[in-house]
C-alpha cells in the first residue's frame, strides 16, 4: 500500500495557501517606507493607539486628509501597549505611540525605543508637558475629579484629599478602576509625591474601601445610578457625558481637589516616535500635527474633553481652565509605571 | 506494506502529530514561565490574597453554576422529550436558542436591562442563562434515544413513575450531563467578556487586566499557570465521574418513541419554567439589542467599520473552519481506521489544549511568537493557528462519526475496480465525509465569530472583528453603537447553531466539544 | 417483597384503537390461575398492544381486564403498571444498562430487605440458571440468552401475580432459542406463576403454553390448548400458522367428503366444493407392492429434494394438483417411482374461500 502521499500534498498546499492568503492580508496595512528624500510624508504609518479609539481617529482622518498618509491603529491600553513595545523591542511594526498618560511613554523611553521628537514638534509644546529629553511629548492633559452623587453624599462631606478616601468612613463608599492606566497614573502621582510606604498604606485602604469598576465610564455610570456615591475619575467623561444625552452623567456633581493634593493630579498624555519607525518621516509628521493648532483644536471643539496642551490653543470652554486647577507640580517622565503595578498587584487590586 | 496497513500512513500521522503537537505550545509555554519566574517569585504571585479571592469567585461560580444548569438542562430536556408540555417541539427549538448568543452579549443585555448587576449572583445568572442548553442539548437528543422499554419494565416492577426516572432514566443520562457540564465548566473559567461586563473577577477578567497592566507579565502568567491547573482538575474530575462506563444500548428492539407523560397539575409550573427560561435567555438580550437598534435608528448602522467589521468576521471563520476541519482530518483518520495508542494520546493532546482558556493559549502564542518566530507575530497566522487549537476537536469529532459511517467496503470497492486507493479514497469516502466536515466546519465558525478574548490579545495592527468592535463599543459606554455588532454576531450565529440542533437528533456526540 | 396469590386473568371485550385505526376489538380471555397461555399471531395482529393493555403500560378504550379479584382496567379505572403487581420481560430483555447483574435483579425488591436481597438474588439467578459469577457483570457482558434470563430473574424477583412475556426469545439464536424457553417454561411452573406469552413464532406457541389464543386482525380466531389448535383448527389461516398443511380440493355432498385420495371425512356440515385438509404426517407413503392394495390412492414421483432427515416427494396425484409431501425412513425412492398415498386420519373440512389455494404452506 502506498501513502496517500498526492492526497496528503494536496492538503498542504490548501493550507500553505490559505495561510499565506491570510499572512497577506495581514500586513496589507503594515507601514510602507515613504519617506522621500524630501521629507514629504507618504505611505503609511502604524499607530500603537492607547488613547480613545474616537479622538485618534478624528486625528488620523484629519492628518490623511491633509497628508495623504494612511494611519492604521492597534487600539489597547497604556500598560499594555507600552509593554508589548518593550517585549517587541526593535521587532516592533509600530511608528507612533500615544497614551492616555505619561507612565507608558516613561516605560517605552527607558527601554530606549524612542527616537529624538523633532524640534519642531517640541516648540508647539510648553516644557511642563513634555520630558527634559525630548524623546517624547505631550499631545493632551487630564484632571483627576470625583465624581459624586448629590443625593448620596453631599459637598460638605467630601474629602479635602485623595488620601482621605483610605479612611474607614469611606469604606464601600467610592469606586474607581483599578485595572485602568488612568487610575494607576494618579496611583503614580501619588508615588511620587508621598513615597512607597505611604502609597502602600493608602492602596490597602483602597482595598477595603473602593469597589472596582473596568472602567471610568463604567464608574461613572454607577454613581449616577445611585449605587455608589462616588468615584475618582478623569474629567473628561464627565463632560463628554453631558455634552451628549447626560443619561450616564445627569445626577452627578464633579469635586476638584485642587491645592496641590494628589487628588488634583493633571496627566500628561503623551506620543513619541520609535527609534524604529519604518515610516519616521510620517511619524514625525503626524505628532507634529497632532501637537500642531489643527491637532490640538480637535481636542477642544471635539468631542473628546481633554485639555489641549500645544500650540497655545485653549480648553473648551466648558472645562475649568487648566490653570485653575491648582494641580501638583510633577515631571511627567518621572512616574514610575511597573513599581506602581507591583504595588496594586501586592494590594490586591490587580 | 502491512506496516502501513496497520499504522496509518506515514504522512498523515506525520501531519496529525504536527498539529497536535502544536496543542503542547501552551501548556509548555506556562510551564516554561513557571520554571523561569523562579519558586519564590512565583510563590509570592500566586499565594496572596488577591488570588485566594480570585479563586473563591471562580470555584464558586462553578460550583453554583454548573450544577444550575445540569439541573435546568435536565428539567427543561424532560419537559420538551417526554411530557404533554403544550409547544414542546417550538421549545426544543428555542431552548437552543442562547447558544447562538455569544456570553458577552447576553451579559451586555442584561446589564442594558439592569444596570446594577454585579458580583457572583449576576455571574451565575448569566453564564447559567447563556449555557444550560450546552447540557439540555446532549441531555435531550439522549431521551429521545433511550429505550422506552427499559423504563417500562422498571414500572412493571412496582416503581413509580418519579422513581423510575430517578433510579433508571437519570442514571442513563448521566454521560451527557457530565459531558454538558464539563462544557460549561470550561467555558466558565474561559468567559472574560460576560463577567468583566458585570464587574465579577474571576482568574480570566483578572489575567486580562494583568495584561492590559503589563503585558506579557510574570503575574499574568503566574495565574495563568493556576488557571490551567484549575481546568486540568475539571478535566481530570469528569474523566474520574465517567468511569469506564459506556451505557450502550443492549439488545436490538427497534426504537418506538417514549409515551409522554401528562402533567397535570404540575403543567402551569412546567409551562412557566420553559417558557421563562427562554424568555431570560433570548427574550431579554434580544430585547435590550432591540431597544438600542431603535435608538441608533437607521444611523446606527451606518458605523464606518461596521461593514468591514463583518468581512474581516467572516473571512477569519471561513478560513479558521476550513484550516482546522483539514489538520483535524489526518488525526480523526488515524482514530478511525487506525485506532491505537498514540492516536488516543494524540487526540487526547487537543482536546485538553482546546480545554484550555483561550485567553492561556493565546498569551503562550504571543509571547513565543515575539520571542521565536517574529515573522508571524502580529499575523493572522497566529491568530488561525490559536482558534485552531481552540476549536480542533469541534471538528474531530464531527469527521470522526463521518468517517466511521463510510462502509470501507465501498472504497475496497472503488479499489476493485481499478481505482488507485488514494483516487478510491477521495473520490468515495471524502464525499461521504463531506456532511460531517461540513458541520464540523460549521462549529468552528461559530466559536471564531463569538470569540472575543483571545482575538483581542492577537489581533493584527488594524483588525476589527464583530467582536471586537462590539467589545471596544462597549468600553466607551457606546452601548447604542454596541447593538449593530451584537445583532450581527447573532445573526451570524444563528444558522449553525439550528444545525447544531439538527444535527443532535441524529448524532449523538455533536455537542461535544462545544 | 409483596407477596400476591396468582389469580385467574380476564379480558373482557376489550377494545383498542390508535388514531381511529382499531388494533383490539372484542377481545375475550380467561387466562385460569397458574395456568400458561400463548397469545399467537402475526405482526401487526395486536398482540403486543394486548400484552401492553396487560401490563398496564396502555389502556383499553373499552373493555374490563382483571387480574385476580382486582380490576386493573375498565370503565373509569385505570392501574397503571407499576401497581398490577405483574412482571414483564420484553424482547430483548430491557435490562437497565447502567446497573449490574445482581442490581437489576434486585432493582424491584423493597429497600428494607437488604440483608435478604443478596440470597434472593442468588436464589433467582440459580432458579433460571445463571452462574452466580455472572452477579458482577454488566448488562452488555452477557449473552442474549443469558440477559434474557436476567430479565426474567429481575420479574420473577417481585413474586407477580402475572408474568407477561413479550416475544423474549425471538431475538435468540436457534439452538438458544428452545434452550432458554424451555428453561423458562419449567421456572414458571415451578413457581406457579400464572403467565402470558406473546410470540410469532408456531413450535413456541404450540409448546410453551397450556392454553393457545389466535390472534388475527385484532381479533381472536381461536383459543383452545395446542393439541387442539393445532389438529383442529377452525380456519385456514390458523391451521397453516401453525403448522404445514397439505390442502386438497375435495367435494363434499351427504356429509362425506371426497377428493382425489378417496373419501377423507365421514361428516360435514358443508355440501359442495370445499377444502381438505392435512398435516404432512397425517398422509403416508408406501411402495406399491403387486397385488396388495392398502386402500390408498396411487401417485406418481415427480419431484424430490434431499432434505437431510426427510425427503420431499412431489407427487402427481390423478385428479389433483401435485402435492408435496415429506417421507421419511430408508425406502429409496427415484423420480417416475409410482408409490401409494394413503391418509392416516380423516381431514380437517374447510369451506372454499379466498385462502383456498391448494400448494401447501412454504
Amino acid at each position: 500500500m502506498i501513502t496517500p502521499t498526492r492526497w496528503v500534498a494536496a492538503a498542504a498546499i490548501t493550507v500553505a495557501t490559505l495561510v499565506t492568503v491570510v499572512g497577506c492580508s495581514a500586513t496589507e496595512g503594515a507601514p510602507t517606507p515613504g519617506a522621500s528624500s524630501g521629507g514629504k510624508p507618504t505611505g503609511s504609518i502604524t499607530v500603537y493607539n492607547a488613547q480613545h479609539e474616537s479622538l485618534t481617529q478624528a486625528w488620523a482622518d484629519a492628518f490623511t486628509k491633509q497628508t495623504g498618509v494612511t494611519v492604521v491603529l492597534r487600539n489597547g491600553d497604556d500598560s499594555e501597549l507600552g509593554n508589548q513595545l518593550v517585549q517587541e523591542s526593535t521587532a516592533s511594526p509600530a511608528d507612533v505611540f500615544l497614551t492616555e498618560n505619561s507612565p507608558a511613554m516613561s516605560l517605552v523611553d527607558n527601554a530606549g525605543l524612542f527616537a529624538k521628537t523633532d524640534a519642531s514638534t517640541l516648540a508647539q509644546v510648553p516644557a511642563a508637558y513634555r520630558p527634559s529629553s525630548g524623546r517624547w511629548t505631550g499631545i493632551a492633559a487630564r484632571s483627576t475629579v470625583l465624581a459624586y452623587n448629590p443625593s448620596l453624599v453631599s459637598e460638605s462631606q467630601l474629602p479635602t484629599s485623595l488620601l482621605d478616601l483610605a479612611d474607614a468612613k469611606w469604606k464601600g463608599r467610592w469606586a474607581a478602576s483599578p485595572s485602568g492606566a488612568d487610575f494607576q497614573a494618579i496611583v503614580g502621582a501619588l508615588l511620587t509625591l508621598k513615597g512607597e510606604k505611604a502609597t502602600a498604606a493608602w492602596l490597602a485602604g483602597m482595598k477595603a474601601n473602593y469597589s472596582a469598576y473596568k472602567s471610568n465610564g463604567t464608574a461613572m455610570k454607577a454613581v449616577n445610578a445611585g449605587q455608589i456615591p462616588a468615584a475618582v475619575i478623569f474629567h473628561y467623561y464627565w463632560f463628554g457625558d453631558q455634552a451628549g444625552t447626560g443619561e450616564d452623567s445627569k445626577n452627578t456633581k464633579l469635586y476638584y481637589f485642587k491645592n496641590k493634593d494628589p487628588g488634583a493630579f493633571v496627566s500628561t498624555s503623551g506620543g513619541g516616535v520609535l527609534k524604529t519607525a519604518k515610516n519616521p518621516v510620517a511619524a514625525q509628521a503626524f505628532l507634529k500635527f497632532i501637537t500642531s493648532a489643527a491637532g490640538q483644536g480637535i481636542l477642544a471643539t471635539g468631542g473628546s474633553f481633554e485639555y489641549p496642551v500645544g500650540s497655545g490653543v485653549a480648553a473648551n470652554a466648558a472645562l475649568v481652565p487648566l490653570a485653575d486647577l491648582n494641580a501638583p507640580v510633577l515631571d511627567p517622565s518621572k512616574l514610575n509605571s511597573r513599581k506602581v503595578t507591583d504595588l496594586m498587584t501586592a494590594a490586591g487590586l490587580l | 506494506m502491512n506496516r502501513f496497513r496497520r499504522r496509518g500512513p506515514v504522512a498523515v500521522i506525520v501531519m496529525a502529530a504536527g498539529v497536535s503537537l502544536l496543542g503542547l505550545v501552551p501548556l509548555g509555554y506556562v510551564v516554561f514561565t513557571a520554571v523561569v519566574t523562579g519558586g519564590p517569585t512565583l510563590a509570592a504571585l500566586v499565594f496572596r490574597p488577591r488570588v485566594a479571592e480570585l479563586l473563591g469567585n471562580t470555584a464558586g461560580l462553578v460550583v453554583i453554576t454548573v450544577p444550575l444548569c445540569a439541573m435546568v438542562g435536565v428539567a427543561a430536556a424532560w419537559l420538551v422529550e417526554r411530557s404533554n408540555l403544550w409547544g414542546a417541539r417550538v421549545f426544543g427549538v428555542l431552548l437552543v436558542v442562547p447558544l447562538a448568543i455569544p456570553a458577552f452579549v447576553n451579559s451586555y443585555g442584561w446589564v442594558s436591562a439592569v444596570p446594577s448587576l454585579n458580583g457572583i449572583w449576576s455571574g451565575v445568572l448569566i453564564a447559567g442563562l447563556s449555557y444550560f442548553p450546552l447540557v439540555y442539548l446532549p441531555v435531550a437528543a439522549a431521551l429521545r434515544r433511550l429505550d422506552p422499554s427499559v423504563e417500562e419494565s422498571a414500572a412493571s416492577l412496582g416503581v413509580a413513575p418519579f422513581a423510575v426516572f430517578l433510579r433508571v432514566v437519570l442514571p442513563q443520562l448521566r454521560l451527557p450531563i457530565l459531558g454538558g457540564s464539563l462544557i460549561i465548566g470550561l467555558h466558565l473559567l474561559s468567559e472574560y467578556g460576560a463577567f468583566a461586563m458585570i464587574r465579577f473577577d474571576t482568574f480570566t477578567t483578572a489575567i486580562v487586566d494583568q495584561f492590559r497592566s503589563t503585558f506579557d507579565g510574570p503575574a499574568a502568567n503566574a495565574l495563568a499557570g493556576v488557571l490551567v491547573l484549575i481546568c486540568l482538575v475539571l478535566l481530570v474530575g469528569e474523566s474520574g465521574a465517567r468511569g469506564g462506563a459506556r451505557y450502550a444500548r443492549i439488545g436490538s428492539g427497534a426504537a418506538r418513541p417514549s409515551a409522554r407523560r401528562a402533567l397535570g397539575a404540575f403543567a402551569p409550573a412546567a409551562q412557566l419554567l420553559v417558557s421563562g427560561l427562554v424568555i431570560l435567555s433570548v427574550g431579554v438580550p434580544i430585547a435590550s439589542i432591540g431597544r438600542w437598534l431603535v435608538q441608533g435608528g437607521v444611523a446606527g448602522w451606518s458605523d464606518r467599520y461596521l461593514a468591514d467589521a463583518l468581512a474581516q468576521t467572516i473571512g477569519y471563520a471561513l478560513v479558521g473552519a476550513v484550516v482546522t476541519c483539514i489538520l483535524a482530518f489526518p488525526i480523526a483518520l488515524l482514530a478511525v481506521r487506525f485506532p491505537g495508542r498514540v492516536v488516543r494520546v494524540l487526540e487526547s493532546i487537543t482536546y485538553i489544549t482546546s480545554s484550555l482558556p483561550g485567553l492561556v493559549t493565546a498569551l503562550a502564542f504571543v509571547a513565543v511568537a515575539i520571542r521565536l518566530v517574529p515573522t508571524l507575530y502580529q499575523t493572522s497566522v497566529l491568530v488561525v493557528a490559536v482558534y485552531l487549537l481552540m476549536f480542533l476537536p469541534r471538528a474531530i469529532v464531527n469527521l470522526r462519526s463521518g468517517l466511521a459511517q463510510v462502509p470501507p467496503g465501498i472504497e475496497e470497492a472503488a479499489r476493485s475496480l481499478g481505482r488507485h486507493p488514494v483516487v478510491a479514497f477521495s473520490t468515495v469516502t471524502l464525499r461521504f465525509v463531506l456532511p460531517s466536515a461540513v458541520a464540523g466546519a460549521a462549529l468552528v465558525f461559530l466559536g471564531i465569530v463569538t470569540e472575543l478574548t483571545s482575538t483581542l490579545l492577537l489581533a493584527p495592527n488594524g483588525t476589527r472583528t464583530l467582536a471586537i468592535q462590539f467589545w471596544s463599543r462597549v468600553n466607551e459606554i457606546d452601548y447604542v453603537g454596541a447593538a449593530p455588532y451584537a445583532a450581527l454576531m447573532i445573526l451570524l450565529s444563528l444558522p449553525v447553531t439550528y444545525l447544531l440542533f439538527a444535527r443532535s437528533r441524529t448524532d449523538r456526540k455533536v455537542v461535544n466539544g462545544l | 417483597m409483596r407477596r400476591t396469590e396468582p389469580g385467574d386473568v380476564e379480558l373482557r371485550a376489550i377494545g383498542k384503537s390508535y388514531g381511529g385505526t382499531p388494533v383490539l376489538d372484542s377481545i375475550d380471555l380467561t387466562v385460569p390461575a397458574g395456568s400458561k397461555t400463548v397469545i399467537v399471531g402475526s405482526s401487526g395482529s395486536g398482540k403486543t398492544t394486548l400484552l401492553r393493555l396487560l401490563s398496564g403500560f396502555d389502556f383499553p378504550d373499552a373493555g374490563t381486564i382483571r387480574i385476580g379479584k382486582d380490576t386493573v382496567a375498565g370503565p373509569g379505572v385505570a392501574i397503571p403498571a407499576h401497581r398490577r403487581g405483574i412482571g414483564h420481560v420484553s424482547q430483548d430483555g430491557a435490562l437497565f444498562p447502567h446497573l449490574t447483574v445482581r442490581d437489576n435483579v434486585a432493582f424491584g425488591l423493597d429497600r428494607h430487605q437488604r440483608s435478604e436481597r443478596m440470597t434472593t438474588v442468588s436464589e433467582l439467578l440459580e432458579l433460571v440458571s445463571l452462574d452466580a459469577g455472572l452477579a458482577d457483570r454488566r448488562p452488555d457482558e452477557l449473552s442474549g440468552g443469558q440477559q434474557q434470563r436476567v430479565a426474567l430473574a429481575r420479574a420473577m424477583a417481585r413474586k407477580p401475580r402475572v408474568m407477561l412475556l413479550d416475544e423474549p426469545f425471538s431475538s435468540l439464536d436457534t439452538g438458544l432459542r428452545s434452550a432458554t424457553r424451555d428453561l423458562v417454561s419449567e421456572a414458571l411452573s415451578a413457581a406457579g406463576i400464572t403467565t402470558v406469552l406473546v410470540t410469532h413464532d408456531r413450535a413456541e406457541a404450540l409448546t410453551f403454553g397450556d392454553q393457545v389464543a389466535m390472534l388475527r386482525d385484532g381479533r381472536l380466531a381461536q383459543v383452545g390448548t395446542p393439541t387442539a389448535m393445532y389438529s383442529m383448527p377452525t380456519d385456514l389461516a390458523t391451521a397453516r400458522f401453525l403448522g404445514d398443511v397439505i390442502v386438497i380440493e375435495a367435494l363434499a355432498s351427504g356429509g362425506r367428503v371426497e377428493c382425489a385420495l378417496g373419501i377423507v371425512a365421514q361428516s360435514t356440515s358443508l355440501d359442495g366444493p370445499c377444502l381438505a385438509m392435512f398435516r404432512p404426517e397425517q398422509l403416508r407413503v408406501g411402495r406399491l407392492t403387486a397385488g396388495a392394495d392398502d386402500g390408498g390412492c396411487i401417485a406418481r414421483i415427480i419431484g424430490l429434494e434431499y432434505q437431510g432427515a426427510t425427503r420431499l416427494l412431489t407427487l402427481d396425484v390423478p385428479g389433483s394438483v401435485p402435492l408435496e409431501v415429506p417421507v421419511t425412513g430408508d425406502t429409496r425412492y427415484l423420480v417416475g417411482d409410482r408409490v401409494s398415498l394413503r391418509p392416516t386420519t380423516e381431514a380437517v373440512i374447510f369451506p372454499t374461500g379466498r385462502a383456498g389455494a391448494s400448494s401447501p404452506t412454504p
